[in-house]
């Protein structure tokens, strides 16, 4: 991908800082405290990202109109990249077994836990 | 000698459906190299011809056809009075089996040192004569194959992901499962995933296993873009059936598509190499931002060249070269190896999306004439025909405003019309002479006949 390319991404990801993703991000940082320094923000991102990756899609709920959608897709993306470059192997599975847990809850139309609670544990699987 | 059956789906009574492409890949599965494949109808109302695919020219035919035993003329076959042991759902066709007499149902042709022997404006065409219904072809193959061993890999490679998707969708909940298994098994042409298999075998560490369980999360995180690309661009039907969004509403395909995005990531992760785990993500990067690309530039649709190259880079070719260079990576190919395939990947990637921009335009597909034209989908036929000289001006006023059948239907004929096809045709075979060219340098373990001759079908598609 060109750094142009990426340059628009983060634009469009920086949109989303004030809508929830800087607040979220705030909330994982502590829990991001026990590994690496280079790791802890990225890590920290990569949970905030899908928390509101799916809430951007409206998982579970009535479905986000595509760009929104699409949006939402970018997010979660976007933290699986991060994961890919800083986080331990059993980290990277806890986040992916987090989201698939939330996806068939909305499938099956059953109540999931909470993305937060969920992103937490899978951030402490890797202490 | 092999053989098997070949299905495809039509949507229009009469329809020239072309299956020249897909004879090729049973030639490339098979490892044919000097022979005969022989081709089969196993319908009264479905013929076999072998003539040029020049939409014009299938037209004159199905007048021809319509003129020679003409619909509703009075079959003593349509009388069901007359006639015992008729079906419930008989259909009054008496037309399409008298049509069916003035073609052939079976059809050999001649394979010579692995391709098709078929002269330039020669087409191969199933002709549906009673549609749109789900047919089936009879295919076998025979003569001298290539060397037995590496065939038989191919085949068991192929038969370890099939195995290892149907696995994976076995042990998933109902709910994501059941749609994600439909569209699977509805088919698909499982390049990406034989483009891990290949590219796998390259290096040292050869694992097959390993290599089955990559192209299947591949393949699954595929299928996983197709769920939310098919509602956002309103899709109501692929690879011949209802859209997991038009079936079960978008509220389950942003779900399942969700659920095998984390799956396929997940099942990356747990293979344990990070390069690939990276390679993957970013091409997964990739294809997001594209989709957001593409949709933006639906407003100012068809748009140009440089936009057009920057989201099929994203949205298609992205995964192609993941692909190549995941499967190598699994095997610990030497970096320039790796690179190498993960250019031939992306150009292969380019150049299958321009084939399949034509497709849109290719009456003997098997799909309507202009989807994309109707999804205002980026398609470079499309912004080739806007920048015609001739045919230009009509078909800019025509995206212009709201696209309705009759709209739709005259900007395709102005790109079939107009010399758009002929130019993405070219630059999509130029890009794959450059794809070869992009493995001159490196060496590739005995793949490299397997992996150009891959590269040439991507183009000679039309389904």
């Amino acid at each position: 991908m060109s750094t142009q390319v990426i340059d628009r991404e983060l634009e469009r990801l920086e949109g989303l800082w004030a809508d929830g993703l800087g607040d979220a991000y705030r909330s994982y940082l502590g829990a991001a405290g026990d590994y690496e320094p280079v790791a802890q923000q990225k890590l920290a991102l990569a949970a905030a990202l899908v928390e509101i990756g799916v809430r951007l899609q409206s998982l579970g709920g009535l479905a986000a109109p595509p760009p929104t959608l699409l949006m939402g897709d970018l997010c979660l993306a976007r933290s699986s990249r991060l994961l890919a470059d800083a986080a331990p192997q059993q980290v990277q599975i806890a986040f992916a077994s987090a989201i698939e847990v939330l996806a068939s809850a909305a499938a099956a139309g059953e109540a999931a836990p909470a993305a937060r609670e969920m992103l937490l544990q899978a951030l402490g699987s890797g202490r | 000698m092999t053989g098997r059956r070949i299905s495809f789906e039509t949507s229009q009574a009469t329809q020239f459906v072309d299956i020249t492409g897909r004879l090729r890949e049973e030639v490339q599965r098979a490892g044919l190299r000097d022979g005969r494949i022989h081709v089969q109808s196993l319908h009264t109302t479905v013929g076999l011809a072998i003539n040029e695919n020049e939409p014009l020219l299938l037209r004159d035919f199905e007048t021809m056809l319509e003129r020679v035993a003409p619909k509703g003329a009075g079959y003593e076959h349509d009388d069901f009075a007359r006639r015992i042991d008729i079906a419930v759902d008989e259909p009054v066709n008496g037309h399409a089996h008298c049509r069916q007499m003035l073609l052939t149902a079976f059809a050999t042709l001649l394979v010579e040192q692995g391709e098709l022997v078929l002269g330039r404006w020669q087409s191969v065409f199933a002709v549906e004569l009673d549609g749109p219904r789900h047919r089936q072809l009879a295919i076998q193959l025979d003569g001298e194959f290539a060397e037995t061993r590496t065939r038989h890999r191919q085949e068991e490679s192929e038969t370890l992901v099939e195995l290892e998707l149907l696995r994976q969708l076995m042990v998933d909940p109902e709910p994501v499962a059941a749609p994600m298994r439909r569209l699977v098994e509805a088919g698909g042409k499982r390049l990406r995933p034989r483009l891990v298999q290949l590219t796998a075998g390259i290096g040292p560490r050869q694992d097959p296993l390993r290599a089955a369980g990559l192209a299947a999360a591949v393949e699954l995180l595929h299928n996983a873009t197709l769920v939310h690309d098919d509602y956002v661009d309103e899709s109501s039907h692929r690879r011949g059936r209802p859209t997991v969004a038009a079936a079960e509403g978008p509220e389950r395909a942003i779900a399942v598509g969700d659920y095998y995005f984390a799956k396929a990531t997940r099942l990356i992760a747990e293979i344990g190499n990070r390069k690939v785990t990276s390679t993957i993500a970013e091409a997964l990067e990739a294809i997001c931002a594209s989709q957001i690309d593409d949709v933006a530039l639906r407003g100012a649709f068809p748009g140009d060249h440089d936009s057009y190259l920057r989201v099929v880079r994203g949205k298609t070719a992205a995964l192609f070269a993941a692909a190549c260079a995941s499967g190598a990576q699994l095997s610990e190919a030497r970096p320039e190896v790796v690179e190498a395939l993960r250019r031939y990947g992306d150009l292969v990637g380019v150049a299958f999306q321009m084939a399949d921009d034509m497709v849109d335009f290719s009456p003997s597909s098997g799909k309507p004439v202009g989807l994309d034209v109707r999804q205002r989908v980026v398609s470079l036929p499309l912004i080739y025909a806007a920048e015609d000289r001739m045919v230009g001006p009509e078909v800019r006023r025509l995206l212009a405003g709201s696209l309705g059948d009759d709209e739709v239907g005259r900007v395709a004929e102005l790109v079939t019309s107009s010399d758009a096809l002929r130019k993405v045709r070219q630059e999509a075979e130029s890009l794959v002479e450059d794809a070869i060219h992009a493995l001159e340098t490196v060496e590739l373990d005995g793949l490299r006949s397997t992996l150009i001759s891959l590269a040439r079908s991507a183009v000679d598609r039309v389904s």
